[in-house]
């Protein structure tokens, strides 16, 4: 514990480092007002037209902006019009107004590669909780921009301005996942009760899979399965070390319990054969013939027990 | 299931709705499509509404059971959708400035779910979700003892073991105060309860079926705030406290025999009596009702067991993001938590026959207390060294620990000598004696008289006392350092290396504070302490081992005590280490070639110095490649292969494992009026080990167990390979505007091996087709009013052996389900 507590006390006091340190900078950072603007914008106030101007041309994409949460940036007068209407994601359009043909001042989405998008849209989006963790997102290391899932102008679903409703959007490219949530024992995506972001943040999480955390850091699981979190005094290591993926599938299988195997007592032997010190072997008693069809008809609570070193209670 | 009048009636509905069709179309005048939304404006509002209400028929042939597992939808009248969307048009509501109010499923299915979100600009965000799901599970291979038919009497469980009804509602609800500000206020609460009746099974004598009413809480509260006063940099401060109660009940209901004496009693769900399970001869008598048990089998009189777990989870976590360094982002978060769960009234008692140990019946109780420590922090930076240069390091820690502790307070109990002619097993009394009126209700040796506790040389302690202490930690520590470089606009590539340290401890103990032996047996004699020399106390060259001693004039032989606490006969107080390195190389390369084609690839290799597990892979090798196409703006073709790889083949485990997938899909779009998608998948699962287990007399089995030092005197490869095809494809069609029809089709392809161990084993889930076509058509018969029908088929179709030979039959998979719902739309 002592190497714990010296490593808690080293990144709290970095965190206070960077926070005593910041006001002096945070000054200096203020006199370059141009740093908390888009980077690809210019910089003058002259050079913005206002949403009204792309109004004239734009009409449809005006409408469907005007419905959606991002007219709210028109209220943001703090940080001027680079954070307003339309030029907060396009860029300074007052060259454009002028001369239609004129497009180098524009932020292009189309055009951008998804890294560039990406930072344009955290511009704003980076402080909520949801994308703080962002530099991890596979997605975004696999060139997949947040306009992949959301469309500002042609959302199909009004929260969260995504094009397609989930699981459909997240289908569009996780093929073999679609075919996993058809498989009788699954989780049920497919039928609305839950949804791929219950478990996945896709904008990124320090854990694998982009997956979350429950309340108190533990397997997401357990936020519905809660009587399987424990803690309890006779814990299955596997459950705590390996996860729950060390036996169980967690999108579908064909297996009852989403099981990753279709015999629980083979499961059980491929850990429980005595040539690994962590797992006991299946003692002698345990004719696999004669009755035992499943190690789970005796011992009930393999999650955990509070009573049985056996699982049994 | 419906009668068949019933049947007629739905067949003449559908008939008069098929009729009405044509009727309705040649009737009206297209002028738009049953999804245009409509909207109305209210005050300052923006108002779309809409609700699907209507009637589902459900017609189920074959085994309910597995379709209420796996679809459980049934007739009724359903609330199939209703949508509210308010979105004030100035943005400047007096309330809120946008609300969208969703639910479905309510009447009946088995998920039913509301969601709400009001919003309102710089002011609040607040969303509530309900969701209720009904879990009624009963595959009935699962747990199943596989009862030969053999067995006299042969005994088929036709119902899982492990069945249950359940319901779990949960709601959350989540408020964000001043979304827009710099000081950013949030508030949650979650309240999820599962409960309902399900059963459960007991090691023992025999397993008896035992009733257990399932019933747990969790209340999670949260508050957080962000601070955004430095430019570019958030600071997030959160408290979350989850409370978890559980109040489960498992009680014993299942008597369906008789003592000779009327009382009820309960032989359990295992019955081979050629392997002596309950017992060789276990009905006495068939003829009365019901059935008369053999007393001197294993079997159940009375069980019941209660235990109110309660747990609480705080946590506290600050996290911060931040641009505010040029080129450089950041992001990071610390957290601790503290979470316990304490059980102080465990109570368990067993009134029962267990012919091996001569027992009667037990009680267990005594307070467990266990607690998880979690220290966790991640610190993530995004450098940009060139404009298209890039490195990141992502930096993981993760360190819990959880010390659990068990003071057990149980007692064996033990039946007095017959108190009858012919009186034996579960008809015997249970001897009444504590220590303190030991010496008054059974005084004088041989310690044999009517009152006395008869125990046999392999009889369990009378009463046990003991401090369970154990403890499970792990400390992890990640890193992951890439270098990311755009060669072109169109060309990223990334080249990584991960780190991963991970120590694993767990520490065992337990000490007996108070474990007592009481004399008395039929082959007690003055040699062996009348029998109360036994377990850890059995004599040791004549004499009782260091530890235990004998009082003179009650005859109980004591081992340990509060105040002096001795470790347990084979207690292993080490430590167990266990230390893994992992170091993998991650390269990934993303490419839009052409504004058509979109192509990504992941790849992944790793080794681990080893395993926590014998199936935790030491060599791990992911290749994840995922391609778009898209030729025309309305095709859209998209493929991806996902292999994974992994192995822990040393010496006497030789586990392999792959999880091989290959996807491709197709969209076409060519008009709003049509739209087609399908696409097939083929998954290729395959894991396999050496294993050893005891299989006592087998021909099947003969290769010895590879293990040096196994328990298992036989050894096999145990396999297990799914091969799965998925193919699916819908195709929506709009003829005229009014009308809308719909086709589609999923179907599920599973065929597999594995080891069989057990000859009364069916396939199970190896083999079978599992299909889900559907048709539906809706039209609009007035503005804005729409009607729809749909037809819904589920067919799982069983292609493996169901009912071996030599097992007592059980029920077929197969089900065919039929819905047909009938409803309508309106949005107003």
């Amino acid at each position: 514990m002592g190497r714990v507590k010296v490593f808690n006390s080293a990144l709290v006091l970095t965190l206070l480092i960077f926070v005593s340190w910041h006001p002096a900078a945070a000054q200096a950072q203020q006199a370059d007002s141009s740093k908390s603007a888009p980077q690809t914008a210019t910089t003058t106030p002259e050079k913005y037209a206002g949403a009204d101007a792309c109004k004239v041309c734009h009409a449809d994409e005006y409408s469907s902006w005007e419905k959606s949460p991002h007219w709210k940036t028109t209220l943001n007068t703090r940080q001027g019009p680079s954070h307003q209407g339309c030029e907060a994601c396009h860029g300074a359009a007052a060259n454009h107004v002028a001369d239609p043909s004129n497009t180098s001042g524009l932020f292009l989405f189309e055009k951008a590669s998804p890294k560039e998008i990406n930072a344009r849209c955290l511009v704003c989006h980076a402080s909520s909780t949801e994308h703080m963790q962002a530099i991890n997102s596979l997605h975004a290391k696999n060139g997949v921009s947040c306009t992949s899932c959301h469309s500002p102008h042609h959302a199909t679903q009004a929260q969260f301005l995504l094009v397609k409703p989930q699981p459909q959007l997240c289908f569009s490219c996780h093929l073999k996942e679609r075919a996993q949530f058809a498989m009788p024992f699954h989780h049920r995506v497919n039928e609305g009760l839950v949804q791929c972001t219950d478990c996945h943040n896709p904008h990124g999480t320090e854990r694998p899979h982009q997956l979350r955390a429950s309340a108190s850091q533990d397997a997401v699981c357990f936020k519905c399965h809660a009587d399987k979190q424990g803690p309890f005094v006779y814990e299955h290591e596997v459950v705590k070390v390996e996860g729950c993926t060390a036996c169980h599938t967690p999108h579908g299988t064909p297996n009852p319990h989403l099981l990753k195997l279709s015999n629980v007592n083979l499961l059980c032997l491929q850990c429980h054969t005595a040539s690994f010190a962590n797992a006991p072997g299946a003692p002698s008693f345990h004719n696999q013939a004669a009755q035992f069809q499943a190690c789970t008809l005796c011992h009930t609570q393999i999650h955990g027990s509070n009573f049985s070193s056996f699982f049994f209670k | 299931m419906r009668t068949q009048a019933q049947r007629k009636l739905v067949g003449w509905f559908a008939l008069i709705a098929a009729l009405f069709v044509p009727w309705t179309l040649r009737a009206q005048q297209s002028t738009g499509t049953e999804q245009s939304p409509k909207s109305v404006q209210s005050g300052d509002y923006n108002v779309q509404q809409s609700i699907e209400f209507g009637y589902r028929d459900s017609i189920i042939d074959g085994n309910i059971n597995n379709y209420d597992t796996f679809e459980n939808l049934g007739s009724g009248v359903r609330l199939f959708d209703y949508t509210l969307n308010m979105r004030s048009k100035n943005h400047n509501g007096l309330f809120f400035d946008n609300l969208t109010f969703s639910n479905f499923g309510y009447g009946g299915d088995p998920n039913d779910v509301t969601r709400l979100q009001i919003d309102k600009n710089k002011f609040y965000d607040f969303r509530a979700m309900f969701r209720r799901d009904k879990n009624f599970w009963d595959y009935n291979l699962l747990a199943n003892p596989l009862n030969p038919a053999s067995s006299v009497p042969a005994l088929a469980i036709v119902n899982s073991p492990h069945s249950m009804d359940t319901v779990r509602r949960m709601q959350d609800y989540d408020l964000t105060l001043f979304p827009e500000s710099r000081l950013r206020f949030r508030l949650g609460y979650s309240h999820n309860v599962n409960e309902g009746p399900g059963f459960t099974t007991l090691d023992g004598g025999t397993e008896p079926l035992l009733a257990e009413e399932y019933h747990y809480t969790t209340n999670a509260y949260r508050a957080g705030v962000d601070f955004r006063f430095l430019p570019k940099t958030t600071i997030s401060y959160d408290e979350l406290l989850t409370y978890f109660k559980q109040d489960n009940t498992v009680t014993d209901q299942n008597f369906l025999y008789v003592l000779s004496d009327g009382t009820p009693a309960d032989l359990g769900i295992v019955f081979n009596t050629q392997g002596n399970t309950p017992c060789a001869v276990p009905i006495a008598n068939a003829t009365t009702t019901p059935p008369t048990a053999t007393a001197t089998c294993n079997g159940y009189l009375a069980y019941n067991r209660i235990g109110r777990p309660r747990g609480s989870f705080p946590t506290e976590r600050l996290a911060f993001q931040s641009n505010y360094v040029k080129n450089l982002e950041m992001s990071g978060a610390i957290a601790y938590s503290s979470d316990e769960d304490s059980v102080p009234d465990f109570s368990e008692f067993m009134n029962s026959w267990t012919s091996r140990t001569a027992s009667r019946g037990a009680t267990t109780g005594g307070p467990a207390k266990a607690k998880r420590v979690s220290v966790g922090a991640n610190w993530a930076g995004d450098y940009q060294i060139t404009e298209k240069l890039h490195v990141v390091d992502e930096f993981r820690y993760a360190n819990w620990r959880i010390p659990g502790m068990w003071a057990t307070a149980d007692t064996n109990l033990y039946p007095t000598p017959p108190a009858a002619p012919g009186q034996a097993g579960m008809l015997l009394p249970i001897a009444q004696v504590t220590p303190a009126n030991f010496s008054t209700v059974c005084p004088t040796a041989p310690y044999n008289g009517p009152n006395c506790p008869q125990h046999s040389a392999s009889a369990a302690a009378d009463v046990v006392n003991e401090l369970v202490s154990r403890f499970l930690a792990q400390n992890l520590k990640t890193n992951t350092a890439e270098l990311e470089y755009a060669f072109t606009p169109r060309l990223r590539a990334r080249l990584g290396y991960m780190y991963t340290s991970r120590t694993i401890a767990d520490f065992n103990a337990t000490f007996d504070t108070g474990e007592m032996y009481f004399p008395g047996g039929s082959t007690a004699s003055a040699t062996n302490d009348y029998l109360a020399a036994r377990g850890d106390c059995a004599l040791v060259a004549g004499a009782l081992p260091a530890g235990c001693t004998l009082d003179p004039v009650t005859g109980i032989i004591s081992e340990g005590s509060p105040t002096s606490p001795l470790p347990e006969a084979g207690n292993d107080t080490s430590r167990g280490i266990t230390d893994i390195h992992e170091n993998a190389l991650i390269l990934g390369i993303s490419a839009n070639p052409t504004d058509k084609l979109r192509l990504s690839a992941d790849f992944r290799f790793g080794y681990n110095d080893n395993s926590f597990t014998r199936i935790s892979p030491r060599q791990v090798q992911v290749y994840k490649i995922q391609a778009t196409y898209t030729p025309i703006s309305w095709v859209s073709i998209g493929g991806a292969i996902d292999i994974h790889e992994n192995r822990d083949n040393v010496l006497t485990v030789n586990n392999l494992q792959h999880d091989r997938g290959f996807s491709l899909v197709t969209t076409l779009a060519p008009n709003p009026r049509v739209w087609a998608d399908f696409g097939y998948d083929y998954t290729n699962f395959y894991t396999q080990a050496d294993i050893c287990f005891a299989e006592p007399g087998s021909t099947v089995f003969t290769t010895p167990c590879p293990v040096a030092g196994s328990p298992g005197p036989l050894g096999a490869l145990s396999f297990y390979k799914s091969t799965d095809h998925f193919v699916y494809g819908d195709l929506m069609w709009m003829p005229v505007k009014r009308v809308t029809a719909m086709v589609g089709y999923s179907g599920s392809i599973v065929r597999g091996d594995t080891l069989f161990l057990n000859a009364l084993q069916p396939t199970g889930p190896l083999d079978f087709n599992y299909i889900k076509p559907n048709v539906s058509l809706a039209f609009e018969i007035y503005k804005d009013l729409t009607y729809k029908t749909a037809w819904n088929y589920y067919g799982y179709n069983y292609k493996g052996i169901a009912n071996p030979a030599g097992l007592a039959a059980l029920p077929l998979q197969d089900f065919n389900g039929n819905n047909v719902t009938f409803s309508l739309r309106y949005a107003f």
